[in-house]
């Protein structure tokens, strides 16, 4: 013990040392992340999503297929976005006002209800629609409305189902500007100011590449435990009706879309070659690419469910690999207390 | 490591002679943390006001949290669960002064608390053969022999203090049954039923709090005590995070607990745990941190939220002046005070779970 402890006083001077010698204002790895893929990612929905806006508010009848295409590119848009949930899309609850899922309560269809059959003021407009109960508001909620043909049946008829789809699609690309704003005038910096004075969100450019490797990982693990592993359900009991987007048909379309930007963002973190990492990216689309069921209905019969599984497993690859070569070259590990569970 | 008999030999020969030594022999922190040092060794730390280490004594393994004399710089540092030991330190010399090693069939849960006088130190305990939560009763006076033990009215027992009377145990019953030799796997979810127990001195149940039927999967782990008496209990959520409810109930005797709201966003964000719990010392504030979630959360006596405080793992939350001090897992060290929060530092270490303030 006593030689521990003569051991660890050197070593932590010689890191408190070095650590200062990390530049306090600007790394250029963070900058070139903020400025190059997120800001991009953030940019390109709020685009999209203005987009669906103006559509709805031209054709808001729910079997549109452009109406239908505005919202599926609207979902591309916010996929690849969707992985830096740190600070305005934290802020006002805005993730959840654009994407409520997983909704284990199946809370949207009747808040849905609830809106349709209820006093008109309330889907007036995008901003009256921004007090909606969140399960009503976003990407899912529209989803709902557009493909969902009981639900758009329900309320007060066509007149009513058009006026909340123009509420619902106004009041998410009025979120979606907020956020792409909020990441241009504010968060942006405060992460590329890591370790300035005052900055309390980031003491260190260290905690700033923290941040994003914790993205990068967070992402992975929600796409295999919730995107694929809600409805591969246990084996004695699959759930395929938990699956993302399943009425859009759309639940693999996602994990493709978010494996992609998801190895977009580590070739961005990567400072070197690793040696396995772009390898099992490679394999995990390669399953995704080949699998061939996309609302992944196969996972109640033995074949199908190995192939779901089989994408799982490459997910989780990726993410442990990630681990393994990306946290060492970028300084970083992962939580000490958020994966202690005590 | 020293014997009783040695033990008590110098505690004699202490009280013959010289005063006994204070905090201020120990530089005066102004709370204690456990960490897990760059090199990977494990330490508790005395830290001052402002930030400063005042003292790094070693730890043998990864601690959970720390239970701090009241007037002498000693503290007992617990072993993480399903730890079977406990050191009590001497805070000025780094001497470990006496080891508590749990019963045969027992082991420690990570909390402890001594009696106001300082005599005596309470410890929660699992006892995993009967599944029976224990408290543990230590005496200084005898060489930190365990001299009584009492139920805690419930299973898992995780934290236990002292409601300000001086004569009352508050205890968390977290609920859920564990076994060592299943490491830390949890047993009973399906039937965990946590309880917030009063005990008097002598271990009689005074009152108990039970949660509704649709929330008994939230595990009530970690006390905050009020000056008035109020309590802050703060749990975790043995389900997907999504579904979870409040996850900080604010009690006063004889009353129904009041949960703390957080809304609608905020709730989810949480991500179904949270990791501590602090009020702030004139009673008016109750923080929760949420490591998962990156987040601690502030509310007031009434549980309406005040504040939000984004960090990634922030995990260890005790009073510190008028508001709080905050640490976290990549070593941050923060002060959050009038709402205004200021850093302290940021450490080559990882903060572990649990600050622990000195007596005001």
């Amino acid at each position: 013990m006593t030689r521990r402890t003569a051991l660890a006083a050197p070593l932590l001077a010689a890191l408190a040392a070095a650590l200062p010698a990390l530049p306090a204002r600007a790394d250029a790895l963070v900058d070139a992340v903020v400025d190059g893929v997120i800001q991009p990612r953030f940019d390109a929905f709020a685009a999209a999503a203005a987009d669906l806006a103006r559509t709805a508010e031209d054709v808001c009848d729910p079997q549109s297929d452009r109406l239908r295409l505005a919202w599926n590119a609207a979902v591309d848009a916010w996929i690849p976005a969707q992985t830096f949930r740190m600070g305005p899309l934290e802020e006002e609850g805005r993730g959840l006002a654009i994407a409520f899922w997983p909704d284990p309560k199946g809370a949207t269809p009747g808040a849905l209800r609830r809106v349709l059959a209820g006093d008109p003021s309330v889907y007036a407009s995008a901003e009256t629609y921004a007090d909606v109960s969140v399960a009503a508001r976003g990407l899912y909620a529209i989803e709902a409305l557009l493909y969902d043909p009981d639900l758009a049946a329900t309320g007060a008829g066509a007149g009513a189902t058009c006026a909340v789809l123009r509420a619902q699609a106004g009041d998410l690309a009025a979120t979606a500007a907020a956020v792409a704003a909020d990441w241009r005038d504010r968060f942006g910096a405060v992460m590329k100011t890591a370790g300035a004075e005052g900055n309390t969100r980031f003491l260190s450019a260290h905690e700033a590449r923290q941040a994003l490797f914790t993205a990068l990982v967070t992402q992975l693990g929600f796409d295999a435990e919730t995107r694929l592993g809600r409805p591969l359900g246990s084996i004695e009991r699959p759930r395929p009706a938990r699956a993302e987007s399943r009425e859009a048909g759309r639940s693999l379309r996602n994990v493709t879309l978010s494996l992609a930007a998801n190895e977009q963002l580590a070739r961005a973190l990567a400072t070197e070659r690793p040696e396995l990492l772009w390898d099992y990216f490679a394999y995990a689309e390669r399953v995704a690419d080949r699998l061939g069921d996309p609302v992944f209905a196969g996972v109640e019969d033995p074949t199908g469910r190995m192939r779901v599984e089989e994408l799982k497993t490459a997910i989780e690859r990726v993410h442990d690999d990630a681990n393994d070569e990306l946290a060492p070259m970028l300084g970083v590990t992962s939580g000490f207390n958020a994966l202690d569970g005590d | 490591m020293t014997t009783r008999r040695g033990f008590l030999a110098t505690l004699a020969a202490a009280a013959g002679s010289l005063p006994r030594l204070a905090w201020a022999d120990a530089g005066s922190p102004a709370f204690l943390a456990a960490a897990r040092d760059a090199d990977g060794s494990f330490a508790l730390y005395g830290v001052g006001a402002d930030g400063t280490d005042r003292f790094r004594l070693p730890l043998p393994a990864r601690g959970h949290a720390g239970a701090v004399h009241p007037t002498e710089p000693l503290a007992v540092a617990f072993a993480r669960r399903p730890g079977t030991f406990a050191v009590v330190l001497d805070c000025v010399t780094g001497a470990r002064l006496a080891t508590l090693d749990s019963p045969e069939g027992r082991h420690f849960m990570g909390h402890g608390s001594f009696s106001p006088d300082g005599r005596l130190l309470y410890t929660a305990e699992n006892d995993f053969v009967t599944t029976r939560g224990k408290i543990g009763i230590w005496s200084r006076d005898d060489g930190w022999t365990r001299i009584a033990e009492l139920e805690s009215h419930g299973t898992g027992p995780h934290d236990v203090q002292f409601l300000p009377d001086g004569v009352t145990l508050v205890v968390a019953n977290g609920g859920i049954e564990t076994n060592p030799a299943k490491g830390r796997a949890k047993l009973n979810l399906p039937t965990m039923r946590p309880s917030l127990v009063y005990l008097d001195l002598d271990g009689r149940l005074l009152e108990e709090v039970v949660l509704p039927e649709a929330a008994h999967r939230a595990s009530i782990r970690h006390l905050a005590v009020a000056p008035d008496g109020q309590v802050g209990f703060a749990m975790q959520w043995e389900e997907m995070p999504e579904t979870a409810p409040p996850l900080l109930g604010l009690h006063r005797r004889g009353e129904a607990p009041v949960m703390a709201e957080a809304g609608e966003a905020q709730a989810r964000l949480m991500k179904g745990y949270v990791g501590s719990v602090a009020v702030s010392r004139d009673g008016g504030l109750f923080a929760v941190s949420c490591p998962r979630g990156g987040r601690a959360v502030v509310f007031d006596k009434a549980g309406a939220l005040v504040q939000v405080i984004e960090r990634a793992d922030v995990c260890g939350l005790a009073p510190m002046g008028a508001g709080f001090v905050l640490t976290d897992g990549v070593g941050g060290l923060l002060r959050l005070e009038g709402g205004r929060l200021t850093a302290l530092g940021a450490r080559a270490r990882a903060w572990d779970n649990h600050a622990v303030s000195l007596r005001a």
